[in-house]
């Protein structure tokens, strides 16, 4: 990137923020200093992808060739013709084509039976754990915020980005002003209307004061300093990207929105936006976004399917468009635990343990990791795991970040064969042949910016 | 401080703390004055705020309590107006009309408090009606007796669709609710087993809403009358007894209280021992929510800097109180619902059963961003103008359709923002008290937004701000596409139209092409008229600015 430099320049350097000293968010100065010293093999991308309500693994990736499998789901379970094949006794969830073409070309890893001990099985208690990667929940702050203060972030960049509108996910919390959010395009744009020099310095002099300790005082005011600078840096890299609006009213999270292609509500919309931003060069490490709605405790079959379909084509979509930069980004999927193996009532299931996790990424070691648990041995009706997610979580931190996993999780965990950092670069398949369509993604990406 | 308690909370001895605060003379002030009423209500209008300082705070709490006398009537005729709402948006305006409008803010306030608490949301219920229906029922019992409350909101019709409760059947049971029940609802966390829940569960069998009419209905035949064990206790309990049975758990009451103390009081961590107290008169008083409320809000503790700001305003706390404040008349509250959104709370639609995430989780990039432009909103009295007159007075019919276009965002400098419609200009409650210098103008605005006095250094900056007039014309080209960079030293330029810093060619120099700027000087005060457009244009502004100090998202 030859303009780096100058991107931090007028971002960072024509700032007056610059010039206030203690009220500048630390990783600011430390990340603008450290800005050309960045190590382009240390560049790697992370995108967590929460599957929230807990995903039926055992419907994910399903043990079509388990008896067992089709005896605890009589309206649920998939048979050989449905799954996408993965061997004689895995498929994969008839809807995820996009993953199948992912696992054909070695780019997805697939680990099985994961899980932590004496498992949750509240949604928040359990989300806590999986995010604080702490079954005790002792600790204070995400893990992914924990590994912030350990990561090289170039081009002054934000370390962690959770693209949603709602509160931040715990795994991000704590990294005070190290991640910011992104709701929407325009809602990241302060209003002044008039004239905006003279009151946009006003408010900028009312904001810098003494750091005056942890008081909500000076925690809100470090938030404010942090919006106001985090502002002008996505506006810049959003500049000249997005489409046209579709138009379309739809009820997203408790509102109506219109659709627009990158209007961050959809999945694809958000890993369209992902692609953009790293893809124009922000230094951003972490990107976070959710899925909601996998609570299927009833009629499960066809909002599943979409789930799933939506998570595989989407993520297989930003990948396929990343051009250059693919091989810098591996996403990551997970969700707060499994469901029970036997279907309830209600032709949906309830909440159980142990599921499944992907990994998608240019440098992923595809391929299947770890045996499906056993069908026949079960804890309270649920699947043992036998892997903890921590070592799943370590060998991300270790391989991928370059992040010494045992600061962050407290504790050194043995590390799974998830990366193959030589390994070439494969062009990511882009749709094709497969039992459905892939629906049309949400927004093209633009050409990679030519240097 | 107000009262004098000791410095360390841990050190507040718990029975003096929640002993009625009796000020001396002028002790309660503007500060304390605008203390409570965000706390008790959505902040207050002036002549309330002025009727309070005369009042204290005993009868001010009093009136608080009961709301205005004509309240039963506001609230029977809102009641009326509310079920014809088909859409969330509309549903939405009621409910923040209900709360400025309905003559009984603390019983709005503490509705909020509940619908928080029973988190439950028109994403997955998708009837406005069984909205509706639900907040109606969340007021009825606001102020009243707990067990009572979760009874009915156990068989409430929008939380049985919630919670899946129709799919909870003999011999298959469904454990949502049983879960949330105890783990949300009454106990928390750590206060029962996995048992407890499946037991629980086997009482709830049966609990279903008719599909046909919304409403509740116990179905015998799929409920499981055998013998369940909960929290020790066997019986052939039904859902009534599960109720009970969390409400006789030790956890209840301080788990209730906690959450109470944080949203009336400080979301600072209290010791156990300061809450004691009050748990102990909440379970032996049967659950009176209205004396405990009492109770917190005359306490000493609240009248101290324990608790003066020491919340995050939640985002309708924020809104509405900005309306309060800064707006003469009564705005189009149609015009909140998108904002409140952004900020992070759309009404009917919290993020999941464990309600919003509270204290500073409401803080982010994005939602101090909204928070800041909402009160841009305000300051500059920038709302919408339907063809339809606002109703004036006290009328109900009133859910105002936003029919502006969005706004499209700053398009550079322009000499100053239109002045607002009078009804909607801060400057009228500004000039007020007819201020006869910039100082006091400056005085009057830290008045009215902060309860006390500013700091005199935040003061002389504001001060030179009105003093220093704008540009006639446009600092930046007024082509938002146009060449050049963004003006150097700008802090946080956003101008949609800020073009991109341009690829090839060299960061801008302070000295390149656009001509060099000098900046501004500060008129003489004796050279400003303090009613001049220009000036009260520079006061809108101001008023904005101070809304973006970081004491104004404390509440």
């Amino acid at each position: 990137m030859a303009n780096r430099r100058d991107f931090l320049k007028t971002t960072l350097g024509a700032s007056s923020l610059m010039a206030v000293g203690g009220v500048v968010p630390e990783f600011l100065a430390n990340t603008a200093s450290a800005a050309d010293k960045a190590d382009k093999k240390k560049d790697t991308v992370l995108v967590v992808v929460e599957l929230t309500g807990g995903n039926d693994g055992l419907n994910t990736v399903a043990p079509y060739g388990d008896d067992l499998y089709q005896k605890a789901r009589p309206t649920l379970a998939f048979t050989k013709k449905e799954v996408l094949r993965l061997d004689d006794y895995h498929g994969l969830h008839p809807r995820m084509n996009g993953f199948k073409q992912l696992y054909e070309s070695k780019q997805l890893a697939v680990i099985q039976g994961v899980g932590y001990p004496n498992p949750d099985r509240s949604h928040f208690e359990s989300m806590d754990i999986w995010q604080l990667a702490d079954p005790k929940r002792a600790t204070t702050g995400g893990w992914l915020a924990r590994a912030i203060p350990g990561m090289t972030v170039r081009d002054a960049g934000v370390p962690g980005m959770y693209l949603g509108d709602e509160r931040l996910p715990v795994a991000m919390q704590g990294a005070d002003g190290g991640v910011i959010s992104l709701a929407d395009r325009a809602s990241f744009r302060l209003q002044l209307n008039g004239n905006q020099t003279g009151r946009k310095s006003l408010i900028e002099q009312l904001n810098t004061g003494k750091d005056d300790g942890a008081d909500l005082t000076a925690f809100v005011r470090k938030r404010q300093l942090q919006t106001y600078t985090s502002l002008q840096m996505i506006e810049e890299a959003l500049q000249g990207t997005g489409g046209n609006g579709g138009g379309r009213q739809e009820f997203v999270n408790g509102r109506f929105v219109t659709r627009d292609p990158d209007d961050l509500q959809s999945l694809g919309g958000k890993l369209n936006l992902i692609g953009r931003l790293i893809q124009k060069g922000l230094g951003t490490r972490l990107y976070y976004a959710q899925l909601g709605g996998f609570d299927t405790h009833s009629r499960q079959a066809d909002n599943h399917a979409d789930l799933l379909g939506n998570v595989s084509n989407s993520i297989q979509n930003m990948l396929s468009q990343l051009g250059e930069h693919a091989e810098r980004v591996c996403v990551m999927t997970y969700s707060e635990f499994g469901r029970r193996v036997r279907e309830n009532g209600s032709r949906g299931t309830d909440h159980g343990s142990g599921s499944c996790m992907f990994l998608a990424g240019a440098k992923v070691a595809g391929g299947l990791v770890g045996k499906h648990p056993s069908l026949s041995d079960l804890t309270d009706g649920d699947i043992k795991y036998h892997t903890d997610f921590r070592r799943v979580y370590a060998s991300v931190l270790d391989t991928w970040l370059g992040v010494d996993s045992k600061t962050v999780l407290g504790e050194a965990f043995e590390k799974l064969p998830l990366f193959d950092m030589k390994k070439k670069a494969e062009r990511v398949p882009q749709g094709g042949p497969g039992d459905g369509p892939i629906p049309v993604p949400d927004a093209p990406l633009p050409v990679p910016v030519k240097d | 401080m107000a009262d004098t308690l000791p410095g360390e909370l841990s050190k507040v001895d718990p029975e003096s703390a929640w002993r009625a605060w009796q000020p001396a003379a002028g002790a309660f002030n503007r500060k304390w004055a605008a203390h409570l009423f965000r706390r008790a209500a959505f902040g207050a209008s002036e002549p309330r705020l002025q009727q309070a300082l005369k009042d204290g705070p005993a009868k001010t709490i009093d009136a608080l309590m009961v709301g205005e006398p004509d309240a039963a009537d506001r609230l029977e005729l809102l009641t009326e107006t509310g079920r014809y709402y088909s859409d969330p948006a509309s549903l939405r305006t009621w409910w923040l009309y209900a709360m400025l409008e309905g003559g009984h803010p603390l019983r709005e306030k503490l509705a909020l408090f509940w619908h928080n608490h029973f988190a439950t949301s028109y994403a997955k219920v998708r009837s406005t009606k069984l909205m509706f229906e639900q907040n109606v029922t969340i007021r009825k019992h606001a102020l009243g007796t707990f067990p009572a409350f979760l009874l009915e909101m156990s068989k409430d019709p929008a939380m049985l669709v919630w919670l899946d409760s129709n799919r909870n059947v003999k011999g298959v049971p469904n454990e949502n609710f049983a879960r949330e029940v105890m783990e949300l609802f009454s106990l928390g966390v750590g206060n029962y087993t996995e048992k407890d829940i499946q037991e629980a569960a086997r009482a709830l069998t049966g609990w279903h809403h008719d599909v046909e009419v919304s409403a509740f209905e116990f179905n015998r035949e799929l409920h499981d009358d055998g013998t369940k064990t909960v929290f020790g206790k066997s019986g052939k309990f039904t859902g009534d007894d599960v109720v009970k049975l969390c409400c006789e758990h030790p956890a209840c009451a301080p788990f209730l209280v906690g959450k109470l103390y944080a949203f009336l009081v400080s979301e600072t961590p209290p010791p156990k021992a300061l809450l004691a107290p009050l748990a102990e008169q909440y379970r032996k008083s049967g659950y009176d929510t209205s004396a405990l409320v009492r109770t917190m809000l005359s306490s000493r503790l609240f009248f101290s800097e324990h608790a003066y700001r020491k919340r995050v305003k939640w985002p309708v706390e924020c809104a509405l109180g900005a309306i309060q404040t800064a707006s003469p008349d009564r705005v189009p509250l149609g015009d909140v619902v998108e904002p409140l959104s952004k900020m992070g709370q759309a009404l009917f639609a919290p993020p999941n059963v464990k309600g919003w995430r509270t204290g500073t989780d409401w803080l982010n990039s994005a939602t101090l961003l909204a928070r800041n432009n909402f009160t841009e909103k305000v300051a500059l009295g920038d709302w919408s103008r339907g063809p339809r007159a606002r109703p004036n007075g006290r009328t109900f019919a009133f859910v105002g359709d936003s029919i502006k276009p969005p706004s499209e965002g700053p398009k550079g400098d322009t000499p100053s923002a239109p002045p607002p419609d009078a009804k909607f200009d801060v400057c009228a409650l500004v000039y007020a008290t007819n201020p006869k210098t910039v100082g006091d103008v400056v005085k009057r605005m830290g008045e009215l937004l902060y309860g006390d006095a500013i700091p005199p250094a935040v003061a002389k900056k504001v001060e030179t701000f009105l003093l220093t007039p704008q540009p006639d014309g446009p600092r930046v080209p007024p082509n938002p596409k146009g060449p050049g960079g963004p003006p150097p030293g700008a802090g946080f330029d956003t101008a949609p139209g800020a073009p991109p810093p341009p690829k090839d060619a060299p960061p801008p120099k302070p000295k390149g092409p656009e001509p060099k700027r000098v900046p501004p000087k500060a008129l003489d005060p004796k050279d400003v008229k303090l009613d001049d457009a220009a000036f009260k244009a520079r006061v809108r502004e101001a008023v904005h600015a101070m809304m973006c100090l970081p004491e104004y998202q404390l509440g």
